[in-house]
């Protein structure tokens, strides 16, 4: 197999964990308009929770899925009613919406680094876990990048049914669409909201469990994921799944090849210029049709 | 303030200062004034990982020796107790700097040590040089600081031009023994991988060896498996890593589960660590790094030290720098025992005498180690053996590298 197929793969399988991260992102900016920069923070605390279950309790980092996840779901659930709930109720416009959350989330981002610079220091935090050699379509991966694909790919999935398949995803989608239609139906729109964050922050939770089985953990990853996930969202569009899931993919393989050709200095580097080049050449995301550009769309 | 003291009062106080008093002026007869050691180091951060191997357990054990044996002699004075101030520069090497500005303005300690690491050690010299601090230095490698000339700064360790000139030797030599010849270099874009790619790349080049792949990687870089990818379809004989620890562990890690590996594999700082061996188990096997030191070196002490390090620290020293730690302070300290606390002095009597350590004979000539030379090391058989200069050799190099496990 060619290396540049390779190293394409090894990108695609990234990315299937960047889609994650940015599918729990865009649950919330999507749906309320709440833009979290914390994201990165609560994917951090999943990957310390995973960190100590497996390295002081001796489990299977696959098994800290299932605190990591519900854990973070909770503490979603009390930012959101101890920071957030009180804002989407007195904010008169979306941009007032917009911006006033992301000064909250902001202010969030440094309390949660603190906080875990406190508890755990700067030190370079992992443990190993199937880092040996896997044979799939005659490369090599770590076999460990491959189950963390597989199970980001599955959530995505099952987050995609859910949205498309069930009574209660059908509503979230309509009341992305129209809060006041979804009002008039009799949505109980607050408790969506809350359920929505908590949502989104189980997802990051869960990504920071599979990240901390491909890398080393300190309190300062989040922000790096964070504009990552922020980069995937404005590729595929706002409240997309399918769109978030396409884009992590494409940033995915872009990063792998870029590094490739350039050097693992660039990361960033390339993943700003693929923001900037979307933004110049398609403001509504790669994949929105004219029919799903912002200003077609009701108000939140 | 109106009231008046009491006369209850006034005895009260009376009798607790003269308690006060008592406890000192005891504790001052029992013992001399301490001696006050200060250093900033990385407790925290990217560079924690080496500085709580190679240095901070040094630093400890020479105290608590020092202090078994009734103290540190100071010319003159008689042996005076170690004790250290001792602060924690995050990794971050703006508060190095302040810190040793502290540590010599307010702190006024008698004596420092240095942090860890090419680069604040390269931060921090200004500074001590300045306030007429002598400071040798285990861990720093830098050719640029030879240019400033800093008076009060020795690097003790052998520095990039050395280590680089025994890397190429070793790799000629494998040349002609295997036929090894295409070369991949990574190198970490830190002062440390900076310096040493310098030195290394051009003597490659004119030995006529084949750069196949030359990238650098940014400090605290968490993936470099699609790079090692590249070096592997490159055809890749010898992977160099210019390494810090943290990525050390991370090439070795990600060769590994990529499934290649490299006939030779050299990596720089962290690979004479213990835990580099008991981390990787049978996979540190035939890997080469920068060094190098064990206690199998024929000089006065050597086995001594490491039995101590073990018995004290309950734990190996690492097997490149940490001796030369140990070294450092057995100097300061026969200097101070010769010519007392008078830093001027103590920098003179360092600077015209050749003193005989745990890493063999030692003497500066412009502030750098001249008697030790470069050498490298390779695990073998859970010992990390100083394979090159010949001279200095305690092993025969083992290659190519066992495949990994």
């Amino acid at each position: 197999m060619s290396l540049l197929l390779e190293v394409a793969m090894s990108g695609l399988l990234l990315g299937g964990v960047y889609a994650l991260i940015a599918v729990g992102l865009n649950l919330q900016y999507g749906l309320m308009r709440i833009l979290n920069v914390a994201h990165g923070e609560f994917l951090m605390i999943g990957g310390y929770v995973t960190y100590l279950l497996v390295s002081l309790r001796g489990w299977n980092p696959l098994l800290t899925l299932l605190v990591s996840g519900p854990l973070l779901f909770a503490v979603g659930l009390a930012v959101h009613g101890l920071l957030f709930r009180h804002l989407v109720r007195l904010r008169r416009t979306r941009e007032e919406l917009e911006a006033n959350s992301l000064l909250i989330s902001f202010g969030l981002m440094f309390i949660l680094q603190n906080v875990a610079l406190i508890l755990w220091q700067a030190d370079m935090r992992g443990y190993r876990y199937l880092d040996q050699p896997l044979q799939v379509f005659g490369a090599v991966f770590p076999a460990n990048r491959v189950v963390a694909f597989a199970i980001a790919l599955g959530f995505t999935i099952l987050l995609f049914a859910f949205l498309h398949g069930t009574l209660a995803g059908t509503s979230l989608r309509g009341l992305m669409q129209d809060v006041v239609g979804a009002r008039l139906v009799g949505l109980p729109v607050r408790r969506m909201h809350a359920a929505c964050f908590g949502l989104g922050a189980a997802l990051a939770g869960v990504s920071g469990s599979l990240l901390s089985m491909l890398y080393p953990l300190t309190p300062d990853i989040g922000v790096s994921y964070t504009v990552t996930a922020l980069i995937v969202i404005i590729l595929g569009g706002l409240g997309s799944v399918a769109g978030s899931f396409a884009g992590g993919l494409l940033l995915g393989v872009v990063e792998a090849l870029g590094v490739h050709f350039t050097d693992p200095a660039f990361r960033m580097v390339l993943k700003y210029g693929v923001l900037a080049l979307v933004l110049v050449l398609r403001p509504y995301g790669l994949f929105n049709t004219v029919a799903r550009r912002p200003e077609q769309m009701q108000k939140a | 303030m109106s009231r008046k003291t009491t006369r209850r009062e006034f005895v009260k106080g009376m009798a607790a200062a003269a308690a006060a008093a008592a406890v000192p002026v005891r504790l001052a007869r029992a013992q001399a004034r301490p001696v006050r050691i200060g250093f900033a180091i990385s407790e925290t951060g990217a560079y924690s990982v080496g500085a709580g191997i190679t240095q901070i357990p040094n630093y400890i054990l020479w105290r608590d020796q020092v202090n078994a044996r009734g103290g540190l002699l100071v010319a003159g004075e008689g042996r005076r107790p170690v004790e250290f101030v001792r602060y924690d520069d995050r990794s971050e090497i703006e508060t190095g700097i302040r810190l040793y500005e502290r540590l010599a303005t307010v702190d006024r300690v008698d004596l420092i040590l240095p942090p860890w690491g090419t680069a604040m050690n390269f931060a921090v010299a200004p500074v001590v040089s300045e306030h007429e601090y002598p400071m040798i230095a285990p861990t720093l490698s830098s050719m640029q600081l030879q240019d400033f000339r800093l008076p009060y700064v020795y690097a003790i360790l052998a520095q990039p031009d050395a280590q680089m000139r025994a890397l190429a030797g070793l790799l000629e030599y494998v040349r002609e023994q295997n036929g090894y010849n295409r070369v991949a270099v990574l190198h970490v874009a830190d002062l440390f991988g900076v310096e040493h790619y310098n030195e290394l790349v051009p003597r490659l080049q004119s030995a006529g060896f084949e750069i196949v792949l030359d990238r650098s990687y940014p400090l605290g870089v968490s993936d470099l498996s699609d790079v090692l990818r590249g070096a592997r379809s490159s055809g890749a004989d010898i992977v160099i890593g210019l390494s810090y620890p943290p990525d050390t562990n991370l090439i070795v890690n990600q060769l590994s589960s990529i499934g290649f590996n490299p006939p030779v594999l050299y990596t720089a700082v962290g690979t004479a660590f213990p835990a580099f061996r008991d981390n990787f188990g049978a996979n540190s096997e035939g890997v080469m790094g920068v060094g190098a030191w064990n206690p199998k070196v024929p000089y006065p002490g050597a086995r001594e030290y490491f039995e101590a390090h073990v018995s004290h620290l309950d734990r190996e020293p690492d097997r490149w720098a940490s001796a030369s730690a140990y070294a450092s302070l057995q100097i300061l300290e026969q200097a101070v025992a010769e010519v007392g606390l008078d830093r001027r002095r103590i920098k003179e009597y360092i600077d015209s005498n050749e003193f005989q350590t745990v890493i063999g004979p030692v003497r500066f000539v412009d502030g750098v180690n001249v008697v030790t030379p470069g050498m490298v090391g390779q695990w073998q058989n859970g010992e990390f053996e100083v394979i090159w200069p010949r001279e200095h050799a305690t092993a025969e190099p083992l290659v190519p590298k066992p495949a990994w496990r």
